[in-house]
């Protein structure tokens, strides 16, 4: 289905970030934007400021109209950060989600590669040109849904888990409460009087 | 404790530990283990009778074995629920205690521990902190000196419902001390034992001092510190009333606490920061603020719950500004000091927030979970032409694969993870999975390699750990060489061989298998059907004279970044240790079998394109004569 020899003509946008001077501290994000133009399927490739701001995201969901984009990568951070921003953003934009690719040029380059910009520049090209080439092959994916047993299980009853299982319970949830010892209170249950209002533990 | 007690939704099971977890966000199926305690729950009223005639005394962890309980127990009068329990290791079957109880029949020697499999949709793991041992600090003499006690010990002594009903005493001769040395930072902030500051010793070492003041005002009390730390709202007000009550702030870390054998007396030997100069001041007793620690079980608990750790063994969040409570486990949120040093009031907020979380799945009717599934070619698999095979069903570590000789192995969409093990593991490449297909992952492979291949390390990392890894080395600024270029799939156990071949046919200098260490595997077993591929590759390479060190394979976690960045740093040593020459010419030779190994892969569907596409981006990237 994907591929630039399938039915779909690939038409890729890429946006470079520049996350304040996290990455453009070390590298031109400008240069790396240039360099993705030049990638197979890519139509349309620019550096934007905060990629995960509100102006970064709209910029995005702009274009995918602007150049009706079928295929997004953001070159920023790392996939645990900021993947599932990107995913709404360009779902927002009419975009299966899973037709977006991050390349982690943050974490896993700027700022791994501070003391090598010329290398931390080459190598976000190629996690660039290696996110662009996954995207090429992406296929639009549906969320599965699952049904929920609404219950609630809380392992360990120290002050954090019962107050936990008690707002859980105020929720009208069914919650257990699991405690290795013999009797909940975790550490609370051992002290005297607490900070910060002095009054008994129990 | 006793509202939670109370509370009609609210099933409280003490003495009760989690043996297994199965299921996923919505659909957790726990299995608990209801230990025996020989007092029925729902018999016993406690009233105590069997702990008064009980004639074997033991030490009470309760009163951190400050004072003795019987055999027959509860560690606190106050316990939630107040059901007895018999210790068995300590009962001598005297039975007294049956008698005692008597018409309740509340006690069963014959009680088993149960087991039972419990249905819920979503997980808060709060299993909170321990205390650092400080007699491994010998010059400080906890052990040695019987009035160096430990600040928990002190909430027990001071304490009206504890082993001396809130008198204060000296443990070598049962006397009020009127000196006390209160010692900040004991096992915390210290490279030798816990690098981190434990968050509430700087204020409950006031606190302590402030009641003991209250309760005995002439008490003479020191306090010694590096720094004091007190951030929260009112805590600086706090110490500075510890002030204007006369307690005595000493900034400096003594370096050694020595006995008069005689008096027991103490001498704390410490630099005072402020006066600039070393001094000795004379104590009856010595209070230690030991660090927080993990639970010692806390292996157990993270492999057993699914949540991973973080540097030191804290429970890691999924990230720590964006989704603080959530764990990288889908369904599992965490509360209070067992996702790092906390006090009561941050685990409280932070076990509301959890369970605000936990609404969020647990109303719902419906929950989404990312489709990236297996999937099988039908016609590609060898059991529909009838063949004997099922090996995707034996890799999968959740059963989802139903094999049966002349038919099509399926997958059953709601029990697969997406570990991919079954992909890789697949001799027909007759299995997909979504996101991270075959085609999908070749195309970054050639990527990635599609300039000066031989001074490229190829990591290949598992989204939960290793490249957690990685991440953190950027993180904490680990700098590592550039020649570094990452590949992500979900575990190791999708780290195809034709991968690594394909990577050493493109001439990759150096390739790295990375995964999370067997224990912290997101997918139970997904690392040991990477790992043992991985020892099987490594075999391989050895056979064909590989230069040693060319071909990698680490388990990193997520916490682990300064080990990521020197694997990394040493497997670029090894390239550079290798004359380039040299270097192409193994490459050269090695390139006619790593082809014809990494052949098959030309067969997966999509993988032609996926090629196809790869020339045209290689000449995008380095021209015409690639
Ligand atoms: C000496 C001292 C004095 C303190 N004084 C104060 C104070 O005055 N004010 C203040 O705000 N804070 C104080 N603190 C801090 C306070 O104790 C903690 O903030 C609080 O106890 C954290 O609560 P928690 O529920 O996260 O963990 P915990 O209190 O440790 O509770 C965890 C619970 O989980 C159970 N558990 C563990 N593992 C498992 C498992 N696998 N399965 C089932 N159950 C399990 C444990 O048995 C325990 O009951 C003090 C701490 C110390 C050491
Ligand atoms: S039988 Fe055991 S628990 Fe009961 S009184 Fe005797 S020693 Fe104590
Ligand atoms: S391993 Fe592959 S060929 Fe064998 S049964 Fe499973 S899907 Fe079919
Ligand atoms: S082995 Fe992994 S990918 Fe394959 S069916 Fe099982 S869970 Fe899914």
């Amino acid at each position: 289905m994907a591929g630039d020899n399938g039915h779909e003509e690939l038409r890729i946008g890429v946006y470079v970030c520049h996350c304040g001077s996290n990455i453009a501290g070390v590298i031109d994000p400008k240069a790396v934007a240039e360099y993705a133009m030049t990638l197979p399927g890519v139509v349309r490739a620019t550096d934007t400021l905060y990629a995960c701001a509100d102006s970064g995201q709209n910029l995005i969901k702009q274009e995918i109209k602007e150049y009706k984009l079928n295929r997004v990568v953001v070159a920023a951070c790392s996939v645990r950060m900021h993947e599932l921003t990107f995913r709404a953003a360009v779902s927002e934009a009419g975009l299966n989600p899973f037709l977006m690719e991050m390349a982690n040029i943050r974490e896993q380059c700027t700022w791994a590669h501070g003391h090598d910009p010329e290398g931390a520049l080459e190598k976000a090209k190629d996690l660039t040109a290696s996110a662009v080439a996954k995207a090429a092959f992406l296929t639009p994916l549906q969320m599965m849904k699952v049904p929920v047993t609404k219950r609630a299980m809380v392992v360990g009853g120290g002050v954090a888990g019962i107050s936990a299982a008690l707002d859980l319970g105020a929720q009208g949830i069914e919650t257990i409460l699991v405690e290795k010892q013999p009797t909940i209170g975790g550490t609370m249950a051992q002290l005297n009087k607490t900070f910060p209002t002095m009054d008994c533990s129990i | 404790m006793v509202d939670a007690a109370r509370h009609p939704k609210v099933d409280i099971r003490t003495y009760t530990e989690v043996e297994r977890v199965d299921g996923y966000v919505g659909n957790f199926k726990v299995l608990l283990r209801e230990k025996s305690r020989y007092v029925r729950a729902d018999r016993c009223n406690g009233c105590g009778e069997c702990a008064r005639v009980c004639p074997i005394e033991v030490p009470n962890y309760f009163d951190m074995n400050l004072a003795p309980r019987k055999a027959a127990y509860v560690p606190m009068s106050q316990a939630v629920p107040l059901v007895y329990n018999i210790d068995l290791d300590a009962c001598i079957h005297c039975y007294k205690c049956v008698e005692a109880c008597g018409k309740l029949e509340a006690i069963d020697f014959s009680m088993k521990d149960k087991l039972v499999w419990e249905d819920v949709g979503a997980i808060i793991v709060a299993t909170g902190f321990s205390h650092f041992d400080p007699s491994v600090m010998p010059e400080y003499g906890y052990g040695r000196y019987p009035n160096v006690i430990t600040a928990i010990e002190m909430e027990r002594l001071n304490n009206t419902a504890g082993p001396t009903a809130g008198n204060v005493i000296r443990p070598s001769d049962g006397t009020n001390p009127r000196r006390l040395a209160i010692i900040n930072c004991v096992g915390s902030r210290d490279k030798h034992f816990n690098p981190w500051c434990s968050n509430f010793c700087c204020m409950y070492g006031i606190k302590n001092a402030v009641l003991l003041k209250q309760t005995y005002p002439d008490m003479d009390i020191t306090i010694y510190y590096m720094d004091i730390r007190t951030p929260s709202k009112g805590y600086e007000e706090f110490y500075d009333r510890a002030r204007e009550m006369g307690i005595r702030f000493i900034q400096g870390r003594p370096s050694m606490i020595t006995e008069d054998p005689e008096t027991r007396n103490l001498f704390v030997h410490s630099e005072d920061v402020t006066l600039g100069r070393v001094i000795e001041r004379e104590y009856d007793m010595v209070m230690l603020n030991q660090a927080a620690v993990p639970q010692p079980d806390v292996d157990t608990t993270s492999s057993v719950l699914n949540v991973t750790q973080s540097p030191g063994g804290w429970f890691m969040e999924y990230h720590p500004k964006l989704r603080p409570i959530d764990s990288p486990n889908d369904g599992v949120f965490l509360a209070g000091a067992c996702q790092g040093v906390k006090d009561i009031p941050a685990s409280v907020a932070q076990g509301s927030a959890a369970a605000s979380r936990a609404g969020r799945i647990l109303h719902s009717d419906q929950w989404e979970i990312e489709p990236i599934v297996a999937v099988v070619w039908e016609d590609r698999c060898v059991s529909a032409q009838g063949k004997k095979c099922g090996i995707c069903a034996k890799a999968c570590p959740y059963g989802a694969i139903e094999y049966e000789q002349g038919k099509a192995a399926h997958v059953v969409t709601a029990k697969c993870h997406g570990c991919g093990g079954c992909v890789a593991e697949c001799p027909h490449n007759a299995i997909t999975q979504m996101h991270f297909t075959d085609a999908q992952i070749l195309a970054q492979l050639h990527a990635l390699l599609a300039e000066r291949p031989e001074e490229k390390i190829l990591a290949f990392r598992c989204h939960w750990c290793s490249y957690g890894g990685a991440d953190l080395a950027g993180v904490s600024h680990f700098e590592y060489s550039s020649n570094e270029r990452g590949l992500r799939v979900m575990c190791s156990a999708r780290m195809d061989a034709d991968f690594i071949y394909e990577a050493f046919r493109l001439g990759a200098g150096a390739v790295l298998y990375s995964g999370c260490h067997p224990q912290d595997c997101n997918y139970i077993t997904g690392q040991r059907l990477g790992a043992a591929r991985a020892e099987r590759l490594m075999k391989a390479f050895e056979k064909m004279e590989m230069t040693p060190g060319r071909f990698r394979v680490e388990w990193i976690s997520a916490a682990e970044g300064d080990k990521y960045a020197r694997v990394i740093n040493e497997m670029q040593a090894v390239l550079n240790s290798i004359p380039k020459e040299k270097l192409m010419e193994e490459i050269e030779r090695l390139r006619p079998e790593m082809e014809k190994r990494a052949r098959r892969l030309r067969e997966v569907p999509q993988v032609e394109e996926a090629l196809e596409y790869s020339r045209q981006l290689e000449i995008a990237m380095v021209g015409e004569e690639a």
